[in-house]
């Protein structure tokens, strides 16, 4: 019973060290694929609510531990407006949220609609970065939408979406190994 | 609601409210420990980007050069490939040259370091260097390139690696002067687009200020932050807003094509 999400965590540290050898596209926006979400969403199709909220958390706490800058504050005479930084832990949110639109559609992932859940992942990952951009953009104070930054995500997110098959693939190899039920007609 | 599932989302909040009343420390630790222990694997990633990079330059070279075949110019263009890697061989040859006087020249005690990935996030903008604790890295350290000019501080010591909080980033604040004035106020990074030259903005300035395009800024030395005299950039444009005036600055250092840098050993404050 426990075998499955055992090995989807296992799955989710090795994806955080594969993200360190993945480049950015820099001849396309800079776009890069989001592996560690990406195993997070895929995830959260296969898995219950209870799994899926672990792997949201584990997920969002590893993400924050790498791309959270907590920024030192200097003598506050001189620095008198602190240099605002989103919290740590808002990514383990931002899953969560991505998690339950995953799960939204599991019944039809469960019918063996693998590709609709494939195609949710790159809008998941678009409204994951999009959300960060204007929490960012609300803390720091400098409210803005930029083309060339909606281009960059629009692009890591296609990009990201092109490698869900991929991530389905193997969770389907890992359900069988483990003699985890994904899917009804599998 | 399941039994299983209704116990999981206890223990989900019970979590979010520890990760978010974690203190500053808490985090800047579980970030170290991190980072420490990726910090091997950030070397070999660095290392398949710079791979990844080059792979592409070459793709776009080799197409370069199948069209210059077509117009029967292969042999002046092997001359110039020749040129090329000569002119690319020198100009890395300057960059060691210009690292190494400034490491002879600065007045500061630096530890030299490779740029070994550069903006390793979506968001906020950072740099890799190959030097972490091991080699007396700390945080908030100072961060230099080879023309003397800031590029930020060190954000997270890993082991053998360390994550740089550029300047350019909206978060980072520096407290400076503008040269052959009494006006300081604080440099924080802009937002810009993909492709777009990295711009700074200068904030808190008088309204009554009177700055002209070019003229310099430097680290005021004010704050524990950064050391005094530290080029900053200069001035592209000013403008008065109803409470304070705010200029763009082009910064000093060329961002895009950070190959060393040097970190200084002493923080401000020592």
């Amino acid at each position: 019973m426990f075998l499955y999400p055992i090995c989807l965590i296992g799955l989710l540290l090795l994806s955080c060290i594969v993200q360190q050898f993945i480049p950015s596209v820099s001849v396309w926006y800079d776009a890069r694929v989001l592996i560690l979400p990406l195993v997070v969403l895929c995830g959260s199709a296969t898995i219950s609510t209870a799994g899926m909220l672990t792997l949201a958390f584990l997920g969002g706490f590893l993400w924050d531990a790498q791309q959270v800058l907590i920024i030192e504050q200097g003598d506050e005479i001189v620095y008198h407006s602190n240099p605002d930084a989103l919290k740590f832990g808002y990514s383990i949110i931002l899953y969560t949220l991505m998690g339950f639109l995953m799960q939204g559609i599991r019944p039809l992932f469960q019918e063996g609609k693998w590709h609709l859940s494939a195609a949710l992942t790159g809008v998941a990952i678009f409204l994951y970065l999009f959300v960060e951009y204007l929490l960012r953009g609300f803390i720091i104070g400098g409210f803005s939408l930029e083309n060339g930054m909606i281009e960059q995500i629009g692009a890591t997110s296609v990009l990201t979406m092109l490698f869900s098959p991929l991530i389905f693939w193997v969770l389907f190899r890992i359900a069988d190994l483990c003699g985890h039920t994904i899917s009804y007609q599998h | 609601m399941k039994p299983l599932n209704f116990f999981a989302l206890l223990l989900f909040i019970a979590g979010l409210v520890w990760v978010f009343t974690l203190s500053e420390s808490s985090v800047r630790n579980i970030q170290k420990l991190y980072y420490s222990s990726i910090s091997p694997i950030i070397s070999k990633g660095g290392e398949t980007e710079a791979f990844a990079n080059d792979f592409v330059k070459e793709v776009e070279h080799s197409q370069d050069l199948q069209k210059k075949l077509a117009q029967a110019l292969s042999e002046r263009d092997r001359f110039k490939l020749i040129a090329s890697k000569v002119q690319d061989l020198e100009a890395e040859n300057n960059e060691l040259r210009s690292a190494l006087d400034f490491k002879k020249q600065t007045e500061f005690d630096v530890i030299a370091a490779r740029v070994i990935r550069k903006q390793p996030q979506m968001c906020g903008k950072t740099i890799e260097i190959n030097r972490g604790a091991e080699k007396g890295l700390g945080e908030s350290l100072c961060v230099l390139a080879s023309n003397g000019g800031l590029v930020g501080r060190v954000h997270t010591p890993g082991d053998e690696v360390s994550s740089v909080l550029l300047i350019t980033d909206e978060g980072s604040h520096v407290s400076v002067r503008v040269e052959g004035t009494t006006e300081v106020g604080i440099i924080v990074g802009r937002r810009t687009n993909y492709g777009e030259a990295p711009r700074l903005r200068l904030r808190y300035l008088s309204k009554n200020a009177i700055l002209r395009k070019g003229m310099k800024v430097y680290t005021d030395g004010r704050g524990d932050l950064f050391p005094a005299n530290i080029p900053i950039g200069t001035i592209e444009d000013f403008k008065v807003g109803p409470v304070d005036g705010e200029a763009e600055i082009i910064p000093a250092v060329d961002f895009t094509n950070l190959k060393t840098v040097f970190v200084i050993a002493d923080s401000p404050g020592d």
